[in-house]
C-alpha cells in the first residue's frame, strides 16, 4: 500500500501504476460479471459494448467503492464510460490509495 | 387527531362527504357512472383544484404548501378510497417533483404558477410502445437545433397524455451518449406548434376506465432550450431518482382502495344474516377479515415509515422505495382477494351493494403494482443492491458511531410526533451504498426491547404488556436469524449483474421485503406506543404480534400460534373503526360520516 502522490508520471514502467491497477481490476470484474475472456476486453471501448447496462454500471461503482474504501459519484461509469477513461479520471480526481 | 400531519386528510374527508351518500361529490355511485361511461372526471378534478389541493404538491419554498410525504400519503388515501381514477388522474401532479428536484428557479416558479393558478396538470412520457421498462432503449429523440431541440417519436401508453398542460418527455439527445445520452424536458404544450405534435387515441383498459390513457407523438416538434430540465444528458439519472419518489407514493393508492374493499365488505358482513347468524360472527369470515386488517396495518407501518423516511434517510430510497412499491401493492392485492371471499357473489357485481365499488376498486387497483416500475422491476432494483446491503450490514456492526447515528435516524423516521426536516430531493442517490437503516437497525432495536423486559423500561413511560413484549422479541429473533441466513447466502453465492438474475434471486428479494416490513412494524410500535393518539389498541401491541406472526409464517411453519384473544381484540378494533367511520390504519383518522344534510356543494378553499 502506498499513498499516491503523482499518479501518472515518475513510476517505472515495470511497476503497476494506480491507473493500471484500476484498469486491470475493472477488466477482471467485467470479465467475471459478463463471463468474458479478460484478454478480449479493450479498455478503450465503451462499457456498454460489452453489455453492461445502466444499473450494472452503477452497481459496479459500488464494488469499486468497496475495493478502494472511497466514496465515488454513482454515475462515474456513465460519465467516463470506458475502463481507460474511468481509471484516469479516478486517479486524477480522487484520493485513491493503492 | 392531535397529529397535525393528518389534519389535512381529515379536512378533505369532511369537504368531500361520505362516498356512500349519493349526493357527495365523489360518491361511489357517481364514480361508478363515470367508470361505466369511460368519462374523464373533469368536474371532480376541477373541484379539487378549487379546494386548493394542488398546493400540497408544491413545496413551501416554491410557493406551495407541501411539507411532508406523511401528510401527502394520508390525503392521497382519502382520494383513493373514493375513486382510484380520480386520485391517479389528479396525482399525476406528483411528477412535478422532477422540477422541484432538477429545475432552475425560473422553471420552478413557472410550474408553481401553472399548477396553483392555471390549474395545469402534467403527465410523464417515458414509456414507448417498443420499449416499456427499458428506458435507455427508448427511440424518441431530441435533436439540437438553434435555440432549442426538435422532438421526434411517440410516447405510449401515457396517463393524461392528452388532458394535461405539461409533459415530461424523456428523449435521446446524443445517439452515442449511452446512459448520458438521454435528457428530460418539461414541455409546456401551450408553446408547441399544434401541427408538430398529436395525441394518440384513448386506450381501453381493464380498470381506471375513465382515465385519459393515451399517448403523444412528435414530428419535428420544436421546443425551446428553456424546456430542458437539468443538464443535457442527465435525463436517465433524473428519471430514476424521480421514480424513487413516486414509487413509494403509489403505495397510498393501494391503501385507499383496500380501505374501501374492507369497508364495503364489512357493510355486508355485519348485516348479512345466514343460518340465524351474522356473517361476521362466523369464525372463518371473522378471521379472514382480521387477517386482512392485520396486513393493512403492516402496509401502514411500511408506507408511513417510508413517507417519513424520505425526509431522513433520503439517500437510501433506492432500497426503501423498491421495498415499499413491491410490498404494499402486492400485499394489498392479496388482501382484496381474500376479503372478496367474505363479500361473496357481490364482489363481482357492477351495480349491486355500494354501487359495485368492490369490483371497481379491484380492477382499478390492479394497475398499481404494474405501473411506475412494476413489481419485478422493483425487485430487480433490490437484487442489484442486495450484496452491498449484506456487506454493509456486516460492516456497520463494528462501527458504534455509525450505529448511534442510524438509531437517531430511525427514531425520526418512525416517531410520528417528531418533526421532519424538509425533503431535499438532491440527496437522492441511484444506489444506497448498502445502507438500509430499517434492516441494519434490527439488532439495536431488539436490544432496546430486551431492556424493556422486567422493570428496566427506561425508554417507555407507559407500562408494556410483558407477554406481548416477549413474543415480539422472540419473533424479532426469528427475523434476525432469517436475515443472517439470507445475507450469508448472498455473500457466498456468485453475483449476477444485469438482467440475468435467477428466478430464485427474485424470491430472495421478496423475502427481504417481508423482513424489512416486519422490522418496520416493530419500529412503528416501539416509537409511538407512548403517543396520546396511539393509546389502547395500538400501544397494547397485540396487532404487532399477529403482524410478525403473519409475516414470518412464510419462513417458518412451526411458529407458536398467537393467543386467540389477540385475534378477537384485533377483530373488535376493526369493527369499531368501521362503525365509527375511521380509517383502517395505525393512525385511524376520522372519515366523513353519513349526514342528513347534503355534502358541501361549493368548494371551500383551505387556508
Ligand atoms: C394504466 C397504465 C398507465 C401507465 N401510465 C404511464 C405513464 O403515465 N407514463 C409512462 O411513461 N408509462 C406509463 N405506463 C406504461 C408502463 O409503465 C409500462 O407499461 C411499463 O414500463 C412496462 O412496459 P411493458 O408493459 O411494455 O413491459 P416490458 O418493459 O416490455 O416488460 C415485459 C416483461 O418483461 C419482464 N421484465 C421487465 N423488466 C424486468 C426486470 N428488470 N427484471 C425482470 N423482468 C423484467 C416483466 O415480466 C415484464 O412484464 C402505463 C401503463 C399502464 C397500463
Amino acid at each position: 500500500m502506498q499513498q499516491l502522490q503523482n499518479p501518472s508520471a515518475s513510476e517505472p514502467l515495470t511497476q503497476p501504476t494506480p491507473v493500471s491497477k484500476i484498469q486491470s481490476w475493472l477488466v477482471d470484474q467485467l470479465a467475471d460479471v459478463l463471463s468474458l475472456d479478460p484478454t478480449t476486453i479493450d479498455v478503450k471501448q465503451p462499457l456498454t459494448r460489452y453489455g453492461l447496462d445502466s444499473i450494472d454500471a452503477v452497481t459496479l461503482v459500488g464494488d469499486l467503492e468497496d475495493w478502494l474504501d472511497l466514496e465515488l459519484p454513482s454515475t462515474l461509469l456513465w460519465d467516463y464510460p470506458s475502463i481507460e477513461k474511468a481509471a484516469a479520471h479516478m486517479v486524477e480526481e480522487f484520493d485513491v490509495t493503492l | 387527531m392531535t397529529l397535525a400531519q393528518y389534519q389535512l386528510a381529515e379536512q378533505l374527508e369532511q369537504a368531500l362527504g361520505n362516498p356512500h351518500q349519493v349526493e357527495s361529490l365523489m360518491s361511489f355511485q357517481r364514480t361508478a357512472e363515470l367508470d361505466e361511461a369511460e368519462q374523464f372526471p373533469h368536474d371532480e378534478i376541477a373541484w379539487l383544484y378549487s379546494w386548493g389541493l394542488q398546493n400540497y404538491y408544491i413545496p413551501t419554498e416554491c410557493g406551495g404548501k407541501f411539507t411532508s410525504f406523511e401528510e401527502f400519503v394520508a390525503f392521497v388515501r382519502v382520494l383513493a378510497r373514493r375513486d382510484l381514477n380520480i386520485s391517479i388522474a389528479f396525482t399525476t401532479l406528483f411528477w412535478s417533483f422532477l422540477t422541484w428536484m432538477a429545475g432552475s428557479d425560473e422553471q420552478k416558479q413557472t410550474l408553481s404558477q401553472l399548477m396553483s393558478e392555471d390549474h395545469t396538470a402534467m403527465c410523464l412520457a417515458y414509456s414507448e410502445r417498443e420499449h416499456g421498462s427499458d428506458l435507455v432503449g427508448g427511440g424518441v429523440t431530441a435533436t439540437k437545433v438553434a435555440g432549442g431541440y426538435l422532438l421526434n417519436g411517440e410516447k405510449w401508453p401515457i396517463n393524461r397524455a392528452t388532458i394535461s398542460g405539461v409533459t415530461y418527455v424523456l428523449a435521446r439527445t446524443d445517439p452515442d451518449g449511452g446512459n448520458r445520452g438521454l435528457s428530460l424536458f418539461m414541455v409546456e404544450k401551450q408553446y408547441l406548434e399544434p401541427s408538430q405534435y398529436y395525441n394518440l387515441p384513448k386506450i381501453k383498459t381493464h380498470g381506471i376506465r375513465a382515465a385519459d390513457m393515451s399517448g403523444i407523438g412528435f414530428s419535428d416538434c420544436f421546443i425551446p432550450d428553456r424546456m430542458l430540465l437539468g443538464p443535457e444528458g442527465h435525463g436517465l439519472e433524473l428519471g430514476l431518482k424521480g421514480f424513487q419518489i413516486t414509487r413509494a407514493l403509489c403505495a397510498a393508492f393501494s391503501q385507499g382502495a383496500a380501505d374501501t374493499t374492507m369497508r364495503t365488505t364489512l357493510n355486508f358482513a355485519v348485516n348479512r344474516q345466514l343460518y340465524g347468524k351474522t356473517v361476521i360472527d362466523m369464525p372463518h369470515a371473522r378471521r379472514t377479515l382480521t387477517n386482512a386488517f392485520v396486513d393493512m396495518l403492516i402496509c401502514d407501518c411500511v408506507n408511513i415509515g417510508a413517507a417519513r423516511g424520505f425526509h431522513v434517510a433520503t439517500d437510501q430510497f433506492s432500497v426503501w422505495s423498491a421495498v415499499d412499491k413491491y410490498f404494499v401493492p402486492v400485499t394489498l392485492e392479496q388482501v382484496m382477494k381474500e376479503t372478496s371471499v367474505v363479500l361473496g357473489s357481490r364482489f363481482y357485481m357492477r351495480d349491486e351493494h355500494d354501487s359495485g365499488v368492490f369490483q371497481k376498486a379491484l380492477r382499478d387497483s390492479a394497475i398499481i403494482s404494474m405501473f411506475d416500475g412494476s413489481s419485478v422491476v422493483n425487485l430487480h432494483a433490490l437484487i442489484l443492491q442486495r450484496r452491498q446491503l449484506a456487506k454493509a450490514r456486516l460492516r456497520i456492526r463494528q462501527k458504534p458511531d455509525q450505529l448511534a447515528a442510524l438509531k437517531v435516524r430511525l427514531a425520526q423516521s418512525f416517531s410520528l410526533d417528531q418533526s421532519l426536516p424538509p425533503f431535499e430531493p438532491n440527496r437522492l442517490e441511484l444506489f444506497s451504498r448498502g445502507a438500509d437503516d430499517v434492516m441494519q437497525g434490527l439488532e439495536s432495536t431488539l436490544a432496546d426491547l430486551e431492556a424493556w423486559q422486567g422493570s428496566g423500561q427506561s425508554m417507555s413511560s407507559q407500562p408494556v404488556n410483558q407477554a406481548v413484549l416477549s413474543q415480539v422479541i422472540e419473533l424479532g429473533k426469528v427475523i434476525l436469524e432469517e436475515i443472517n441466513a439470507q445475507d450469508a447466502l448472498i455473500t457466498q453465492s456468485a453475483f449476477e449483474h444485469g438482467h440475468d438474475q435467477s428466478f430464485e434471486s427474485f424470491e430472495l428479494a421478496k423475502q427481504y421485503c417481508h423482513l424489512h416490513a416486519a422490522i418496520a412494524c416493530i419500529l412503528m410500535w416501539m416509537h409511538n406506543r407512548n403517543h396520546e393518539d396511539m393509546q389502547g389498541f395500538f400501544a397494547e401491541g397485540e396487532w404487532l404480534v399477529l403482524s410478525l406472526h403473519r409475516l414470518l409464517s412464510r419462513f417458518r411453519r412451526s411458529l407458536t400460534p398467537p393467543p386467540s384473544t389477540y385475534y378477537e381484540n384485533v377483530a373488535q378494533e376493526l369493527l369499531q373503526l368501521h362503525q365509527a367511520d375511521k380509517m383502517f390504519s395505525i393512525v385511524p383518522f376520522q372519515l366523513a360520516q353519513r349526514s342528513r344534510a347534503p355534502a358541501i356543494a361549493a368548494p371551500c378553499l383551505v387556508t
